[in-house]
């Protein structure tokens, strides 16, 4: 059977991209139900620091013993259901969080066609082994800071002070030794591995994110509330500028470097260009078909794309951390990683992590004096990324004709206009959604965060964070589980990419991320983060 | 005015429907009666006009609009992007 997009609603019940917006909605319309006092989402199981047993004078404030490892949000945040999901405990959540996602994207997957038994045992196994990397992650000496061992009262200790990160680290680890070791192991769980869907729809929970970082900060104080709502409208507008770098100044580069140093054919230039500059698989495909390449074109360069990606991954949080820029620019940061990542999932894995590393790291550089929010840097880097996937389909649409109707003449043949509709990211369509009606909420019967609102944004969080932050992070550590599954390293050794590997190389790391790294200092730098310690005191920036 | 719905009808532009693919080696349009394959597009597209001349005679127009088999895109790299290219071929080719 064909998979045609012939009409506008082509592929809603039938492609990843439209289940992510499915999946994504779903529990964002549940979490909105709290309004009405209804918490249908407080299951979710989520991590704590912790260890073993506890230190002699040690309290559970920061970091718990193994047993309170995992727990339901909605024991600590639901206004209506607390005593309910609090007996759960850690595993009834993990098994109830278990089997409702199981539900859900099983149902996508046998919209979607795919071998729904292999799509089951796959993603059982993805599920469980992630909750136990998830788990270990969480241990203190990979995930404790200096200032949660004081703030728990814990004697002076060694630990790697990775915050969250380490858990996507070892999910990261697990999943690349199963990709490259366990092949045929590796081959059986890429029915469920997939860490576009996972991370497409983790880009819908930041999208309650967004929309709830000024209701999170306005407990703190108005004043935060509002700032961090204008710092998210500012991000958004900024991260236009990564359009006009991408596709004007990257995607010239890069081709001009294909065609005149490495003598690459038109076709292969383009996508190539496209692929390095703009948006990674998706850019190299949809660039493939506007210049009527052959499909294995586009084939090659999407191998090449998902193994730099992954290194890129891996290489960059810690350099923009703990090198340039820092945490005296965050926003710089996480917005050149979006510009500089291909693929979404890549690059909002990236934001996570130098999310998670920026924040640890400013927090134990001030003494615990200075906490960022948390999320908002992922922000920066998706906000960039978005940009620069939602014209994709113009761009293609634009390359088609000058290819069609000048370069490669073909008498008779019109490109239709609905190709732009056909190539739009639909997951941003859920993203914006979720922003907006949280952004509303806070604004309209919120009232902006101060005190007649307060009831509003009470139950508005009860619903939020479970989404924002559970399902969120739990949709980023399958992402970054499945990257490292499908994940193949040999393909960089296979011959007949060499000419590719190296403009890839070169172009990758000798133009685009330093060109992306001064275009978001020029946009970027000197916007300024809330200090949720502080409550109702300066804004604390880079 | 009876005319004019004479004028329109004829000026009316028909549009069939097919599916594009590539095997590899040939692009393949087709439909449930006619199936023509090509090693380019512009080949294709020659042929396609040749099988289908009975259908834009007396002056008339056809659209043969080509929806791509995204299914000749490996499972893997669908989820990044699950749309290759659609095309328009417009009948009679204009030279």
């Amino acid at each position: 059977m064909s998979k045609i997009q012939r009409f506008w609603y082509s592929g809603m019940l039938s492609t990843e991209d439209w289940w992510a917006v499915w999946l994504g909605l779903a529990f964002f319309s549940l979490g909105l139900l709290t309004l009405l006092g209804i918490d249908l989402v407080g299951w979710i199981a989520y991590p704590s620091k912790w260890v073993f047993s506890m230190p002699e004078g040690a309290i559970s404030k920061k970091i718990v013993t193994i047993d309170k490892a995992f727990y339901p949000l909605g024991g600590k945040y639901s206004l209506t259901a607390r005593d309910m999901y609090q007996s759960l405990g850690p595993i009834g959540s993990i098994l109830v969080t278990y089997i409702i996602f199981t539900i859900a994207t099983m149902t996508g997957a046998y919209f979607q066609k795919w071998d729904v038994k292999r799509y089951f045992i796959g993603w059982t196994f993805i599920f469980f082994v992630t909750y136990l990397v998830w788990f270990i992650g969480h241990h203190a000496f990979f995930a404790a800071s200096a200032v949660d061992l004081k703030k728990s009262h814990f004697p002076a200790m060694f630990t790697l002070s990775l915050g969250g990160g380490a858990s996507f680290i070892l999910a990261l680890m697990v999943g690349l030794i199963i990709g490259n070791f366990f092949k045929p192991l590796a081959r059986y769980l890429s029915e469920a591995a997939k860490p576009e869907w996972f991370i497409k729809t983790a880009i819908v929970f930041l999208g309650v994110k967004v929309g709830y970082l000024p209701i999170k900060a306005a407990a703190t104080s108005e004043k935060i509330g509002h700032a961090l709502a204008d710092l998210t409208l500012d991000l958004f507008i900024a991260g236009a500028a990564a359009t006009i770098v991408a596709y004007l100044i990257f995607w010239p580069g890069v081709y001009t470097i294909s065609r005149l140093i490495f003598k690459l054919p038109r076709k292969t230039a383009a996508v190539l260009a496209s692929a390095i500059s703009i948006c990674g698989v998706s850019a190299a495909v949809a660039t493939g078909g506007a210049v009527r390449a052959r499909p294995v074109v586009s084939i090659m360069v999407s191998s090449l794309v998902v193994v730099y990606a992954v290194i890129e991954l891996v290489i960059l949080p810690g350099i923009f951390t703990h090198i340039w820029p820092g945490i005296k620019d965050p926003m710089v940061a996480g917005a050149a990683m979006g510009m500089a990542v291909k693929t979404d999932g890549a690059d909002a894995a990236a934001g996570e992590l130098l999310d998670e590393f920026m924040r640890t790291k400013m927090e134990e550089t001030s003494n615990g004096t200075v906490i960022w929010p948390e999320g908002i840097i992922t922000v920066s880097a998706v906000m960039t990324k978005i940009w620069i996937d939602m014209f994709i389909g113009l761009w293609a649409f634009l390359l088609a004709m000058i290819w069609v109707y000048k370069i490669e003449r073909q008498e008779g043949e019109k490109v239709p206009f609905s190709e732009v509709w056909f190539r739009f990211p639909k997951f941003v369509l859920g993203y914006f959604i979720a922003w907006f009606v949280y952004l509303g909420i806070f604004f309209g019967p919120g009232h902006g965060g101060s005190a007649e609102g307060m009831s509003v944004l009470k139950a508005a969080e009860a619903g939020a964070v479970p989404v924002e932050k559970g399902m969120r992070k739990l949709f980023f550590m399958l992402t970054f589980m499945s990257l490292g599954i499908i994940t193949d390293f040999k393909k960089l050794a296979e011959a007949q990419f060499s000419k590719m590997v190296w403009v890839y190389f070169i172009a990758l790391f000798f133009f685009i991320i330093p060109v992306a790294s001064i275009i978001a200092y020029l946009f970027h730098h000197g916007m300024t983060l809330p200090n949720m310690a502080a409550p109702g005191s300066a804004l604390f920036g880079g | 005015m009876n005319k004019l719905v004479k004028m329109f009808r004829k000026n009316q532009i028909k549009t069939l429907d097919m599916v594009l693919t590539h095997d590899g080696e040939n692009w393949i349009a087709s439909n449930k009666t006619i199936k023509q394959v090509a090693s380019s597009l512009g080949e294709l597209d020659l042929k396609i006009e040749n099988a289908l001349r009975d259908e834009f005679a007396d002056g008339k127009r056809l659209n043969v609009f080509m929806a791509f088999d995204n299914e000749a895109i490996p499972m893997w790299i669908r989820p990044y992007m699950n749309h290759y290219f659609n095309r328009i071929l417009v009948l009679p080719i204009q030279r």
